[in-house]
């Protein structure tokens, strides 16, 4: 490497301090422009007829009415769509047949609201109904509907072996086998899906409200068949991702084809019940585990079959694994899951591609075991996590082929159990007598992060601003923020002459997109190295004015440049800018993560108490400790954030949030706020959460940090179920944990 | 079916908005543009376009309005559509999240579920009229200083709410202040943060 301005292990001066987001006036002004605050002059509004059965043919449909509608600038339907899947699905922008209630069946777009909305009444559609299911494990049975010609399995069972499970749970001094299942969970954001698309000849701008815009990029090109040039996919401020925008979805699509028929701008707008209907939603899991320990404490067999519902159409498919294979030391592990579509809505990742639902499996069943064997639930677990050195799987196999490096599992565990105070749980579940009790649980988990490709620039102008542009997206979890900081560590120009260009396809380079932990460790080398190759030509430039000093001698500091063992010897960056009269540009590009055999992942530990009442059901959080390993933290204000915010969504599965679809018709029965009761700051007290992040530096991410989005959101069900346990002596192996389901489980005779 | 379907989940905002009508009693609003309940169960479909206009005289963030505007039009479209100012999000247009809370009148209410006609004559203040010759109110001062957000789509509510809360309590307890802004969804739960702010810019405002 050329010379650093910042030297690894040497004193930092921006990252690794606490201060607001860069852009944070644009957002508490309303100046942020999201996507549905585009205006464009005489843009149409589109509007969405979706179906209301949850599996038919479309045996006619008749538009003419429609068409007719003064106002009216264009319709389509299957017989005038693209014969181009979307990227990564299954699923045609329009079909002739329909694989859940909700599906879009035509389209169209007006000059107004009020006319789209006329119109769109006028379509008439005669539908052939199709027998329907909307259980994974119902939709393998012999006999069952089938949604798709090759059957209702996608693709072959993904299978994660290691050693012979069988053997290993036969020596097994005790093994136990447990279900879990987590429903169908709703994981939109605040913001509506929105897009708005502007064609102008055969060159399509598209303003999408998505995580990835260059994988929508990829999906539009191939659907309309154009070069890359000639798409421009921009998703500047997004209103939450989640994952549940990180693959393309039809909307995007069906924007584009009204647009490009009705030759002039479309805006099409979700409202919240079709966000709700037509998103990519946490898919449900059905989990089976039989876990094998030897008497010594350790584990010895680990087998989990899971069924995943991925609905109709999936946007990306389940991936179960890293909870199964990756925390724990079991010299046989078995993983097969099979990946399902049944007449539900549209799944896809969710903060953690099922990484919670597995959490939730694997931490449940570990605290079951430990307990059985009168083992200290905690202890345990340290005596099987996988440490620094030890064996593990380098992508997504079966086969331990690299070796753990920077893992902080252990010290996120020592660190939550000290602060909660773990030794004043109940040495007997269930012991508390009062109506009222409490009780402590705990659950790890882990994940990588930064896979795939990722690009970056940074520009340096003539009065030694800097603009960063990337083609990730700021989704909330301040990447704009975290990115320039980056860059401003590196080249030594102050944050507050930085501005971002975020999500933009036509100005930065290709990279994946945010989601799965990857914006810091992707994104962020791609955009160490631009201000890396930035600084390089600014000290070359500045080298003639300070004495031919060599660029390895100078150094950065507030925007001057200096050298460093004369530092009186300095000129300021935007004079030798206006010297050059260029500006400097860098381009940054990163691809795979790990190449070696060392493996870096991310880990977290947390520990609840509860109390439930047990005459309400109520679970009340007392207390709340979220310790993470996050490499050495960038921003610590927006750490913090996100192990607080994420952590409340884990908890918010407990409580709500389940889709739920009538058995009859298919329906989803949970179209509202009210009825998937996302958390308000009523529900749990923000108080009693508290994040700590746990001293650590990874060896990929720039300046050893590592990516975290997803973990904090993983092991909320596990460590309230085991809480809940150690209160009250029940077990709650299905989630959400109703009131309902809480005062059943305690009016049960107990099992022993 | 399928428009039976259609019919009851689309274009609801007008009946919603009738049924919200006399949550702000402005007074501005001939008694006669609002059917009763009973006759709007008669009509033959909501989703029929109600013709009438009116002309809404308001202020809003200090600035005088005049405008012709369908009586079904909401506050929310009125201010994003008509005026522009799109700082005031939707997020669910039916009153649960609290995204697109504004103030009328010194009031906060969801501006998605009001009227315009109903803001006739009053003074409407949206996020864009908070900061003055761009400094930044105190409250959104100390929004900034302690990250009170993620991806900010609820941030103008939550803000919005803050002030009215403010105005009336200016030296809440925090449990006084997660129950004023239990109105407002945040779907990142930035809540720790948000409690943050709302708590320092109390401080600031008394200071």
């Amino acid at each position: 490497m050329a010379q650093q301005n910042t030297i690894a292990g040497g004193p930092l001066n921006v990252v690794g301090k606490r201060g607001p987001n860069i852009d944070a006036v644009e957002r508490v002004t309303g100046r942020a422009k999201y996507t549905g605050d585009i205006d464009i002059p005489g843009m149409l509004v589109a509007r969405v007829l979706r179906s209301p059965r949850p599996h038919a043919r479309i045996a006619a449909i008749d538009t003419s009415k429609a068409e007719a509608v003064t106002g009216v600038r264009a319709v389509m339907t299957y017989k005038d769509a693209p014969k181009v899947m979307i990227w990564g699905s299954r699923q045609y922008a329009l079909n002739d047949r329909v694989r859940f209630k909700g599906e879009a069946v035509a389209i169209l777009a007006a000059v107004d609201a009020e006319t789209a909305d006329r119109a769109l009444k006028l379509i008439t559609v005669e539908y052939e109904p199709l027998p329907f299911v909307l259980d994974p494990e119902e939709a393998l049975k012999p006999g069952a509907p089938q949604l798709f010609p090759d059957g209702n399995l996608e693709g072959q069972p993904r299978m994660l072996n290691r050693g012979d499970v069988e053997q290993g749970l036969k020596e097994s001094d005790k093994v136990i086998e447990r279900f879990y299942h987590c429903p169908t969970m709703w994981s939109g954001g605040m913001e509506p899906r929105a897009c708005v698309a502007q064609w102008d000849g055969d060159h399509l701008t598209l303003w999408a409200s998505t995580q990835a815009p260059f994988r929508v990029h990829g999906s539009l090109t191939a659907m309309f068949n154009v070069p890359d040039a000639n798409v421009r996919v921009i998703s500047s401020y997004v209103g939450g991702g989640f994952g549940t925008k990180s693959a393309p979805h039809t909307d995007e699509a069906l924007a584009a084809m009204l647009a490009r028929k009705a030759r002039l701008p479309v805006k099409l707008q979700y409202t919240r019940e079709e966000e709700i209907l037509d998103s990519n939603t946490r898919f449900e899991t059905k989990i089976y585990v039989r876990l094998g320990v030897k008497k010594d404490m350790t584990l010895h067999a680990l087998d989990v079959k899971a069924y995943i519902n991925q609905g109709a159409y999936h946007t990306r498919l389940g991936g179960l694994g890293n909870q199964s294979t990756h925390v724990y030391k079991s010299p046989h592990v078995r993983t097969v899951q099979y990946r399902v579509h049944t007449n539900i809505p549209n799944t896809g990742p969710t903060r953690g591609v099922g990484d919670p639902q597995e959490t939730f499996a694997i931490e449940s069943v570990m605290d079951e075991i430990a307990i059985e064997m009168g083992w200290d639930p905690m202890e345990f677990r340290l005596k099987n996590i996988k440490r620094n050195g030890d064996p593990i799987a380098r992508g997504a196999v079966g086969t331990e082929d690299g070796r753990l490096v920077a893992q902080a599992l252990d010290k996120c565990i020592e660190a939550g159990a000290s602060r909660m105070q773990w030794n004043r749980r109940n040495a007997v579940a269930g012991s508390p007598t009062g109506t009222k009790a409490r009780g402590i649980g705990i659950a790890c988990t882990e994940r990588g992060g930064g896979a795939g490709l990722a690009g970056a620039s940074v520009r340096v102008n003539l009065d030694g601003s800097v603009h960063v542009l990337f083609a990730s997206t700021d989704i909330g979890q301040g990447s704009r923020t975290t990115l320039s900081m980056i860059a401003s560590e590196v080249l030594g120009i102050p944050l507050s002459l930085f501005r971002t260009t975020a999500g933009d396809t036509e100005m930065a380079p290709y990279d994946g997109g945010s989601y799965g932990n990857r914006t810091l460790q992707g994104t962020g080398r791609a955009v160490e190295a631009a201000a890396r190759a930035c600084l390089q030509q600014i000290l070359a430039a500045a080298s003639p004015t300070l004495n031919n000093a060599a660029p390895a001698d100078l150094e950065i500091r507030d925007s001057i440049i200096r050298v460093k063992a004369d530092p009186a010897r300095q000129v300021k960056v935007a004079d030798v800018m206006q010297r050059r009269g260029r500006s400097v540009t860098g381009d940054g590009a990163t691809a795979a993560l790990q190449t070696g055999v060392d493996v870096e992942r991310t880990s977290g530990a947390h520990f609840v108490e509860v109390e439930v009442d047990k005459e309400t059901g109520k679970v009340h959080i007392i207390k709340y400790i979220s310790a993470h390993d996050v490499g050495r933290p960038i921003n610590v204000t927006i750490v913090e954030n996100q192990i607080e915010g994420g952590t409340i969504q884990g908890l918010a599965l407990t409580q709500g949030e389940e889709m739920r679809f009538d058995e009859r018709t298919g329906a989803c029965l949970t179209g509202s706020f009210v009825d998937l009761k996302p958390p308000t700051a009523l529900d749990f007290d923000p108080r009693v959460i508290e994040a700590i992040i746990v001293p650590n530096e990874g060896t990929t991410g720039p300046f050893g940090g590592k990516g975290l989005g997803e973990n904090p959101c993983h092991p909320g069900m596990a460590a309230v179920a085991n809480a809940i346990y150690n209160a009250t002596g029940v077990r709650l192996r299905e989630v959400p944990f109703t009131r309902a389901k809480i005062l059943r489980a305690l009016s049960e005779p107990r099992r022993t | 079916m399928a428009n039976d379907d259609r019919e009851k989940s689309e274009r609801s905002v007008s009946r919603r908005a009738f049924l919200k009508g006399g949550a702000i009693a402005t007074g501005a609003l001939s008694a006669a543009l609002i059917p009763a309940v009973g006759a709007e169960a008669q009509l033959p479909d909501a989703v029929e376009l109600d013709p009438r206009h009116s002309t809404v005289a308001l202020k809003v963030n200090g600035v005088a309005y005049r405008k012709e505007i369908p009586n079904r039009t909401t506050l929310l479209q009125f201010l994003r559509e008509d005026l522009k100012l799109t700082g005031t999000k939707m997020g669910c247009d039916r009153m649960q999240c609290g995204a697109c809370t504004v103030i009328v009148n010194g009031r906060n209410v969801y501006s998605c579920t009001t009227l315009a006609v109903e803001a006739a004559g009053g003074e409407v203040l949206t996020i864009e009229g908070l900061a003055k010759d761009d400094v930044l109110h105190p409250i959104q001062q100390a929004f900034v200083e302690h990250s009170g957000y993620q991806c900010g789509f609820c941030t103008s509510g939550q803000i919005m709410s803050t002030k009215v809360f403010l105005d009336r309590m200016p030296n809440p307890t925090e449990d006084q202040a997660r129950l004023a802004l239990s109105g407002n969804l945040c779907r990142c739960a930035a809540y720790k943060k948000i409690l943050e702010s709302v708590m320092a810019a109390s401080r600031l405002t008394r200071a």
